[in-house]
């Protein structure tokens, strides 16, 4: 599953793709099932270059209570950092914030920690 | 402290203007974003995750109230209140506008402030000895010759295409405050024997994915000569240094690869053919600079206070601030005091406006109207009366300034990470956020004594990981930040690399194995030992082995 985003140009703000329009929250992000349709838009995006810059499509994958993008780094960019929790769109709270806050991703490791055996 | 001439003001002023247009244009669709990031970035103005950042040149640190106040009117008018401090002695934005970008670029001109050359392959913004001009150990001023770089460097057309960025450290004392190994040119100046004001020069350190110390190479450079051997380093490595890839294009690979006795004999070579006299500072001009620093309204006052003492006695916070805080001055009487900003579990280098005004406030009436940047994310009022110094804490501390934590373990180097920066793997912040907290006491921590712990959340390591006692880098595993540990390095006079520890660890990891590093430090140190020489002598075992042996 695929999501479309950008930052938009005037002011940065991360936008998400909706059918035509850009969207701030992710949750109103439009999912692709195919990969095709998901590459057309990505095409259209960027042509809009007084709107848009850098548009690209991000991997997105069910999560427990919704969806969520895959990498940790797009979940910050669809939250805000988390060193101010009042700045960014996780300032306004909300279930669809929380799914995003509490989404693991790919990673499975735990790190290896327990490497040197004691006798 | 040096006022910009009529010149850099008019620089100031058009480049501005120019700005004003190229924004214009974009905004109209009249350029495109591939044409139009390269001007962007020389205007210091980056696109990050969550929006445009401004990165704001401090020159060696330099700050006065008037350039306090007015960055944060800027950061409380265009941004969210508040300003990052980085390792560079730069100030950055995180929340800005590209229609406010001329405004704000406006304002700044004002009072002699810009973002030219804080990005791209020129040569960046000066770093200096942040004690310049107030410490003892000092031969000449550095903040002179920075100045002289600046005005050399800015807009210099044969330098502004570098196969790379170019950073420049200068320090005129003996104890480096400035980093000066790590830097592509460290310079240090010195007064040789024979009285002769010179150069150490250095050539080649950097971080980032190779790490190098600077090698020397020339231990005596006359002074008056500074720009034309600069000058011939510049030629020598944008002739020589690699286009061809990035993670191979700074100077410190050119002389790594060439050996540093080769590099500065070509540096010679290019040199001595040279019109040096062309380049060379007249002394008229380098009197001009000089007397923009000369010492202005310090008092004759007894060494020793008795306010000072006295309010020691009387207030042990106080006199933990003192301990940690407040550095001996060359005038009798007067004192640097740091002024913290890694407030326990607050973001390190993070100020806000309010903190601004504060710190403004106080230069202005109680430092001589100065203040300063420090590599290591503070700040510094340079000239304060050992008289002034309890009231001066006092309204410190009622702005949460005034944590004693100066070169401990709670005063650590974190890069904006991934909270912010479009280049990062990993957070740094929440990570030196927690082991903040981990170490709160204020008892622990000066138990733990002279600790640096420094984090960068990607290899580009702007958070100087490398040069850590305790470093940390973030790295990504499958889109899940882990945390890559190393001990041992370190950035002032006793440089070294740091060595890995091992695998990289989750994030919630990090803070834990800091304490289990602390516990094998405080077990094997003997007295007198920090952190980094307990390791020097026993070695990575210990440390490893208590990071990573098998739970039980």
């Amino acid at each position: 599953m695929k999501a479309l985003t950008a930052n938009r140009l005037t002011d940065g703000e991360v936008v998400f793709w909706k059918q035509g329009q850009w969207l701030d929250r992710f949750a109103d992000a439009e999912l692709f099932d195919d990969e095709a349709v998901a590459e057309a838009a990505e095409a259209h995006a960027k042509t809009q270059v007084t709107l848009l810059v850098e548009p690209y499509l991000i991997d997105v994958a069910e999560v427990e209570g919704g969806v969520a993008p895959v990498s940790y780094r797009e979940r910050l960019r669809a939250l805000g950092p988390t060193n101010k929790p009042e700045h960014g769109k996780q300032a306004q709270g909300g279930a669809q914030i929380e799914i995003l806050a509490h989404a693991h991703g790919a990673a499975s490791s735990k790190g290896r920690i327990d490497l040197i055996k004691r006798k | 402290m040096y006022r910009y001439d009529d010149i850099d003001q008019a620089m100031l002023t058009d480049r501005a203007a120019e700005f004003r247009e190229q924004c214009r244009r974009r905004l109209a669709g009249e350029i495109t974003e591939d044409q139009f990031k390269p001007i962007r970035l020389m205007n210091g103005l980056y696109l990050q995750l969550h929006a445009y950042m401004l990165r704001i040149a401090i020159p060696y640190g330099a700050l006065n109230s008037a350039k306090l106040r007015k960055l944060a009117w800027v950061a409380s008018t265009y941004d969210r209140g508040y300003g990052h401090f980085t390792t560079r002695t730069n100030l950055q934005l995180h929340w800005i506008k590209l229609k406010d970008a001329p405004d704000i670029l406006d304002a700044l001109a004002g009072v002699g402030l810009h973002a030219i050359q804080t990005s791209g392959n020129c040569i960046r913004n000066l770093t200096a000895d942040p004690h310049a001009g107030a410490t003892a150990d000092e031969a000449d001023d550095p903040r002179v010759w920075a100045e002289a770089i600046r005005q050399w460097s800015t807009f210099h057309p044969e330098f502004s295409f570098l196969p790379r960025k170019f950073k420049i450290a200068v320090t005129g004392a003996t104890r480096d405050r400035a980093a000066i190994r790590i830097y592509d040119i460290g310079l240090r100046l010195h007064r040789a024997a024979d009285g002769e004001l010179a150069f150490e020069v250095l050539a080649g350190g950097g971080l980032g994915r190779i790490p190098f110390l600077g090698p020397t190479i020339r231990e005596r450079l006359p002074a008056r000569h500074l720009l034309s051997y600069l000058q011939a380093i510049l030629r020598v490595y944008n002739r020589l240094g690699r286009r061809d890839n990035i993670w191979k294009a700074r100077i410190k690979v050119l002389v790594a690869t060439l050996g540093a006795e080769e590099f500065a004999r070509q540096v010679d070579e290019e040199w001595e053919a040279s019109d040096k006299a062309a380049v060379d500072l007249p002394d008229t001009e380098l009197a001009r600079i000089r007397a923009g620093f000369a010492p202005v309204g310090f008092e004759t006052l007894p060494p020793v206070s008795a306010a000072f003492e006295t309010a020691k006695l009387d207030d042990r916070a106080f006199a933990r601030f003192a301990r940690h805080n407040i550095t001996a001055h060359k005038q009798p009487g007067y004192a640097l005091i740091d002024v913290s900003l890694k407030a326990i579990g607050e973001t390190p280098g993070d100020c806000s406006a309010e903190q601004m005004e504060v710190i403004a406030n106080l230069a202005e009436r109680y430092s001589l109207d100065e203040a300063r940047v420090t590599y290591e994310q503070n700040l510094i009022l340079p000239h304060v009366k050992l008289d002034d110094a309890p009231a001066v804490y006092r309204l410190l501390a009622d702005a949460d300034l005034a944590t004693p934590n100066i070169g401990l373990i709670s005063d650590i180097i974190a890069c904006p990470g991934l909270d912010y920066c479009a280049l990062a793997n990993a957070r740094a912040i929440p990570i030196a956020q927690d082991i903040a907290r981990r170490f709160e006491s204020p008892e622990l921590a000066e138990k733990i004594g002279e600790l640096k712990i420094k984090i960068s959340g990607c290899i580009n390591a702007c958070g100087h990981h490398h040069v850590g006692h305790i470093g940390i880098l973030g790295v990504d595993k499958k889109g899940e930040e882990f945390y890559q540990l190393t001990l041992g390095g370190s950035g002032e006079d006793d440089a070294s690399i740091g060595q890995s520890l091992g695998p990289a660890l989750p994030a919630e990891r990090v803070a834990p194995a800091i304490d289990q590093l602390v516990e094998v430090y405080l077990r094997e140190r003997t007295t007198g030992e920090r952190f980094i020489d307990t390791y020097r002598r026993a070695g990575l075992a210990p440390f490893k082995e208590a990071v990573y042996a098998e739970a039980h």
